[in-house]
């Protein structure tokens, strides 16, 4: 089983802090209009520490959630098929048979091109194809990882899918 | 190339014109709540610009059309300001549906929509040509135009070629008692606004003139007003009702099924008619249905999955079904799409029944906990009166439990789910796209996960697809791995079939001299 490249935490951390700061300050400020501008007339005291104890509890956990999601994410590429194990609240195992691959991409967002990562995404024809994209992956692997996928795609000579 | 029906040009302008007048007229009455007259001319003068804008637009649109069938493509050339050129291979259609909404029934007119997979919504809609033109896209358009242009050459051929049609089979006809049951029982979502509106337009706008006043004057104030209230909901649930019967009745009045070939045909509608083919080598996935009044009454419905129909159109997904029969015939016609033996379903492990227990014993809580805001908060008393629904949990518990199952067979992959809907997928190994296997954190507590195999059903999309809720978690592992083994199993098996298959196509079309390409 392949782990993840562990800078992909950089990357999740980010992006935790980044989301925590804008359901936090929409919380906070929400709070603040409630009581200072007296739409709420007689709003609690404890309304605008509340919603920042909130925010901060909220931040916290998606902080931690996202360090746990390293511990978690797994894939290796059997003959038959990719297997992924993911998710730190609901597990979740998907096999994808290279037989019923439609086509592989690589991306790369701003932040993962910042910390030198890439992201491979395997399409499927099936309704929840968008579930099946590796994260966290070199450039280099990422790239080989693509090669290898696409080649057993097409070496598994599959019947039309739809 | 073939252009559409004169007369679609005629239905088109009406149609728009009807929705851009009346999108003018609303924002007309809300722009002038005085009504005054040189804002009614200026609002039907915008009116009428509207209406001659859309004319145009709809000649334009007609003199741009143009569609051909070809022996293994579908070509269309369409658009006003921009073109659009399309050519579809006959392989990749999926369903084909005839709608004839009142206006081009009136005309004598069809729509034809013709379903691809992928893409965000019908591939191609050719509003609207005329019925003879409709039944023969239907017939011809996923055999090619080569069918055709024989029945035109020699009227040997055209005899073989059509005798499918002819002898199209009868599957299934629904029958005045089933159209009843039906009407009386389907909740339509759309009915409730509906009639609201019908009581509206029946009260003149004034919902007070609907209460009883000499039966609400009698009683003492508050409940007078309560009684009142009471009295508007059960108005509005009964007209919703009766709307929700009527527009049933006329989507399913004269349901058939028919099956020519490799392919099933249906047809219904009263005022609208709507008709379709559902190619049986598309086929995702069964889905058998029971909803709970008709399950008392030992009835069911079919569904037959393709992957034609993009996300977001509603239940047209599940529209090429059985809408209702006898589950022993619902279970006979699905049997006759896709050849799947004794259905003998494995329940979930008892724990899992101590999981919905120990689930619907928290919302018997939650429900309490507001019971008891709700007093601090009104004039109620009694929070705890809630808590009685404790005696339904283990019932309900029960319930979920025994409605559940999963079955893995020679060739199929059986789930079933749901106590109101009761719900029985039966998805072809190979037709699995993904297989999953799920576990929540209180799954996991439990040792339990959800295996789901994704297929590329359309009705999937909509969070539908085929899962074994809440098995053992070790058999989910064991039952992943065996999905994933059959599913390359069934695909070498047919391969070797298609292979075979193609050899003696080779022959037969050699004896013929045909020259036929056996792709």
């Amino acid at each position: 089983m392949e782990r993840l490249n562990p800078r992909v935490r950089v990357v999740w951390l980010f992006l935790a802090v980044f989301r925590a700061g804008i359901v936090g300050g929409f919380l906070v400020g929400a709070a603040l209009v409630l009581s200072e501008t007296g739409l709420w007339a007689n709003s609690p005291d404890l309304l605008v520490p509340g919603a920042i104890g909130l925010a901060v509890a909220l931040g916290l956990v998606r902080i931690i959630v996202a360090w746990r999601r390293y511990a978690v994410w797994r894939f290796e590429v059997q003959d038959d098929g990719l297997y992924i194990e993911r998710g730190v609240f609901t597990r979740i195992k998907t096999v994808v048979p290279y037989v019923r691959v439609q086509h592989v991409d690589s991306r790369r967002s701003p932040i993962e091109r910042t910390t030198g990562l890439a992201t491979v995404v395997v399409y499927t024809a099936g309704s929840r194809s968008a579930d099946v994209a590796i994260p966290g992956l070199t450039p280099e692997r990422a790239e080989q990882l693509r090669e290898d996928l696409r080649r057993l795609a097409i070496e598994s000579e599959g019947e039309d899918a739809v | 190339m073939r252009k559409l029906h004169p007369l679609s040009i005629a239905v088109r302008s009406i149609s728009r014109s009807v929705n851009v007048g009346l999108l003018f007229f609303i924002a007309g009455v809300f722009a002038s709540p005085g009504g005054a007259g040189g804002t009614l001319v200026s609002v039907g003068g915008m009116v009428l610009l509207g209406i001659v804008v859309a004319v145009v637009y709809e000649v334009a649109y007609y003199e741009r059309f143009r569609y051909e069938l070809t022996a293994d493509t579908f070509d269309v050339a369409s658009g006003v300001l921009a073109r659009r050129d399309r050519e579809v291979p006959l392989r990749r259609i999926q369903n084909v549906d005839v709608r004839q909404p009142v206006l081009s029934r009136l005309f004598g007119l069809a729509a034809v929509h013709i379903e691809t997979a992928g893409g965000g919504q019908t591939e191609v809609s050719l509003q609207y040509v005329d019925e003879e033109e409709a039944r023969r896209l239907r017939r011809q358009l996923r055999r090619g135009a080569r069918a055709e242009d024989d029945e035109g050459e020699e009227s040997a051929s055209e005899t073989r070629d059509s005798s499918p049609d002819d002898e199209e089979e009868l599957l299934f006809e629904i029958e005045p008692r089933e159209l009843a049951i039906l009407s009386v029982f389907t909740i339509d979502p759309g009915a409730s606004l509906l009639g609201g509106i019908a009581l509206s337009f029946l009260s003149g706008f004034d919902p007070s003139t609907l209460i009883p006043a000499d039966l609400v004057d009698g009683l003492p104030g508050a409940e007078g007003g309560l009684v009142a209230l009471a009295w508007l909901v059960v108005l509005f649930l009964l007209a919703a009702w009766v709307v929700s019967a009527v527009l049933t009745f006329n989507r399913y009045y004269g349901f058939r099924l028919t099956r020519g070939g490799d392919e099933l045909y249906y047809e219904r509608g009263l005022v609208q008619r709507y008709s379709g083919t559902i190619p049986l080598e598309k086929v995702q996935t069964l889905t058998i249905t029971e909803r709970v009044p008709f399950r008392w009454f030992g009835y069911g419905a079919l569904a037959v999955e393709t992957a034609g129909y993009a996300p977001g159109q509603g239940s047209r997904g599940t529209e090429s079904a059985i809408p209702l029969a006898g589950y022993d015939r619902v279970v006979g016609l699905a049997r006759s799409i896709e050849p799947f033996g004794e259905v003998d379903l494995e329940a979930p492990p008892k724990r899992a029944r101590e999981r919905y227990g120990v689930r619907y014993l928290l919302v018997v809580g939650a429900l309490v906990g507001a019971g008891y805001l709700l007093t601090t908060a009104t004039a109620l008393e009694r929070w705890y009166l809630p808590a009685a629904l404790i005696v339904l949990v283990p019932a309900a518990a029960h319930l979920k439990w025994r409605n559940r199952g999963h079955q893995l067979g020679d060739r199929y992959v059986f789930t079933r789910t749901g106590f109101w809907n009761r719900t029985t997928k039966v998805v072809p190994y190979y037709r699995v796209q993904a297989v999953l296997h799920t576990q929540s954190i209180f799954q996991r507590r439990r040792r339990l996960a959800s295996v789901t195999a994704d297929t590329a059903s359309s009705a999937s999309l909509l969070g539908r697809a085929a899962t074994a809720y809440d098995i053992d978690d070790e058999r989910g592992l064991e039952m992943q791995l065996e999905i994933e083994e059959r599913l390359q199993e069934r695909l070498r098996a047919r391969k070797r079939e298609r292979t075979v298959g193609e050899w003696f196509q080779h022959d037969l079309s050699n004896d013929e001299s045909a020259g036929d390409d056996s792709e």
